[in-house]
């Protein structure tokens, strides 16, 4: 019989299934296992630590809460009571109002939380979904919210070009939110939509052009008329004080640092020795002097320099000053930004026809500015904490507040109570900045990463 | 006798001491593809970059379709749009997806409604065959892939010159080959090239003329055939013994 040459059928080749991971490397035990016990050093390590933070949350909460005085008319009642082994809440809960408004008149602390209303309203489109016109939202929220607040908070007498200023930021703000509400139902803007029913869904551009001005027209007197009939008390700005202020300075020290601080970091690195000069000097400048210095500058030195009855607000001042301050440590960061975008990046825009400000705000800095979150997020928190460097100067802000409250005399010496509640104030604050700003790398970084 | 496509004449550039290009004379008719080869330094890349002007020469004449550079920063944006550019590192936008990367420049350097902007873009993206990471960011491709998008981005600005700046110098030897073969698919659409390549299949293949250059100068040119079979200066003699 002849040898079978055939060849034998090919193996079959059936992956076998995944096995369970061992028990010991799964679930809480398995992760208490890999990252606290793994060791003899590691879990006395853990065993330490764990028994410190027991110590300290044990004292901080007993302190602060169970043995702490919630009803008390002075500090005297809250000693006789506990002694030093419980905080005295009631010091602070009578000074919560000047903690947060200063010394805004009572009767008139609505306005500051009609602002914030108005702030938070203003910004509330940004995260709508369907809403499109973001970016014009997001702009007018920067540039024109402050005169419609700036009145709101100070008041007084208005003249015909403040009062204009006003109702047209008023008038805005109907404009964001008829856009918004336009915007999610129908698709469409509330002014190209009002063009389509008046005008048709192809009109001839100058009657499209009418209708859109006599929409803003009737938009403007709508608010004229509304402003025309505020009649707000003037609240001097040496009244304001606490988070007020501090949200007051910083806020606008944060709106306008970024945007500064990019077009000085764009100065810095111009091909022109005029504008390079300027921005370097300023940059180099701000940044070798410390913040208390400029604040002591700019409220003694300014008035030395300006003719005689021109008075420049104390705030006025100090916002000045943290402002250029701010500015220039942001445009270093900025700088840094920029220096991390390839020469490529430039060449490509170039070569594609784009001039320098199209590159630089469409492919540069959307790019630089992401990889800067970090950075920049960092600086506006401490800028945030900065400002408490203006009580220096005079003013009133959490911190000297805070102070005040252990000069009151029924709660003389009472100064750990006000202080642990202003600190948790800022931390609030500081860490939703930081995770927000955690949040906006992760959303950004989306589809980027290989 | 028509006008040149590209026409260098007497063209020199210092970087500081250093002259990277010595009174270059070089002219590249209409539907011309021209080859640019030679050692490392010798000013292909800084000539070919001098051509669209993202680096001034500092003497000479450069001459797009007749007019010449210097009037202007406005006028010589408009020259610079007569011409597209590929670059050896691709350059494509990462935080732009891949249709963006290339309807980009159209809305906002030639005003185009998006809706046409998108209509040329995925045509150009069809033509290097690669629709279908239209939606893609570009650093989610592989290099070829990359690249070929950057060649698609440079069409959509409907340019009539494309100038390549080693474009195949950063890929893996697999990928080299689909980005040629677009360039080739490219070349006989009769587009003026000018191809800063050591790929010297490419050169035999599709390229006019062959032109070596050495030390910021342009050593010599002649048609491929002749240019490979029997080089006239013992430069071009060692580059090619080199490289072969």
């Amino acid at each position: 019989m002849a040898p079978d040459h055939t060849p034998a059928p090919p193996l079959v080749f059936t992956p076998r299934p995944s096995a369970p991971p061992p028990p010991s490397t799964v679930g809480v035990m398995g992760w208490l296992r890999a990252n606290l016990f793994s060791s003899v050093p590691n879990a006395i390590l853990t065993v330490l630590g764990a028994y410190i933070l027991y110590v300290f949350l044990e004292a901080i909460i007993s302190w602060a809460l169970v043995n702490a005085v919630w009803e008390a008319p002075n500090r005297r009642a809250c000693l006789d009571a506990v002694g030093r082994s419980g905080a005295c809440w009631p010091g602070v809960i009578a000074w919560l109002p000047n903690l947060i408004y200063g010394l805004y008149p009572k009767d008139q602390v609505w306005r500051i939380d009609l602002g914030a209303l108005l702030l938070v309203l203003w910004a509330l489109p940004l995260f709508l979904p369907r809403v499109k016109s973001k970016v014009a939202i997001g702009l007018t929220a920067v540039l024109v919210y402050p005169f419609l607040v700036s009145y709101l908070f100070l008041g007084g007498e208005k003249g015909w070009l403040w009062m204009g200023l006003v109702a047209g930021s008023l008038a805005t703000f109907f404009w964001v939110w008829l856009t918004a509400i336009c915007e999610m139902r129908t698709g469409q803007g509330f002014i190209p939509l009002l063009v389509r029913t008046l005008a048709g869904p192809d009109p001839i551009p100058e009657r499209a052009r009418l209708v859109r001005q006599l929409a803003w027209a009737a938009l403007f007197v709508t608010a004229l008329v509304i402003v025309s009939r505020w009649q707000l008390v003037e609240v001097p700005t040496r009244l304001w004080g606490g988070l007020f202020l501090t949200m007051v300075i910083s806020g606008i020290g944060i709106t306008f640092s970024l945007p500064a601080g990019v077009l000085l970091a764009l100065g810095r690195r111009s091909s022109m020795p005029l504008i390079r000069g300027f921005c370097v000097a300023f940059i180099e400048l701000f940044r070798s002097v410390p913040l208390i210095t400029i604040l002591f500058m700019f409220n003694t030195m300014l008035p030395l320099f300006l003719p005689v009855g021109v008075e420049v607000d104390r705030l006025l001042r100090a916002i000045v000053a943290v402002c250029l301050f701010a500015a220039a440590y942001m445009a270093e960061i900025v700088r840094g930004g920029l220096q991390a975008i390839p020469k490529g990046q430039y060449e490509a825009a170039a070569a594609m026809g784009l001039g320098y400000w199209q590159s630089t705000t469409l492919i540069i800095l959307p790019q630089a500015l992401k990889i800067m979150i970090p950075a920049i997020v960092g600086n506006f928190i401490g800028l945030f904490k900065d400002t408490t460097l203006v009580s220096i100067i005079g003013l009133f802000d959490m911190l000297s507040m805070a102070r005040a409250v252990g000069e009151d005399t029924r709660w003389l010496g009472l100064f750990i109570e006000p202080f642990f509640f202003i600190t948790m104030i800022y931390f609030v604050f500081c860490f939703a900045m930081s995770q927000y700003s955690m949040n906006l790398e992760r959303r950004l970084g989306g589809g980027q990463r290989r | 006798m028509t006008t040149p496509a590209i026409e260098l004449v007497g063209v020199s550039k210092w970087y500081g001491g250093f002259q990277a290009l010595k009174e270059i004379n070089l002219s590249i008719a209409e539907r011309e593809r021209v080859v640019v080869c030679g050692p490392s330094g010798s000013g292909k890349s800084t000539m070919i970059r001098c051509v669209n002007q993202l680096e001034r020469h500092q003497r000479g004449d450069i001459r797009i379709h007749g007019r010449a550079f210097g009037g202007g920063a406005r006028d010589d944006e408009a020259i610079r749009r007569e011409t597209g550019m590929v670059f050896q590192s691709f350059n494509l936008f990462p935080h732009m997806t891949v249709l963006e990367n290339c309807t980009f420049a159209l809305t906002w350097v030639k005003q185009m409604p998006e809706a046409e902007a998108k209509r040329i873009a995925m045509s150009h993206l069809e033509r290097v065959r690669i629709p279908e990471q239209a939606a893609k960011y570009p650093l989610q491709l592989s290099g070829g892939q990359q690249q070929r998008v950057a060649i698609a981005r440079a069409l959509c600005m409907q340019p009539r010159i494309m100038l390549f700046d080693e474009p195949t110098s950063a890929l893996d030897p697999e990928m080299i080959k689909e980005v040629l073969d677009v360039m080739v698919e490219l070349a006989g659409t009769g587009m003026t090239m000018v191809v800063v390549t050591h790929e010297m299949g490419f050169a035999r293949q599709v390229a006019d003329r062959v032109v070596f250059m050495d030390q910021g100068e342009v050593v010599e040119q002649a048609p491929p055939e002749e240019f490979f079979a029997n080089p006239r200066y013992d430069r071009t003699r060692m580059f090619l013994s080199q490289i072969l």
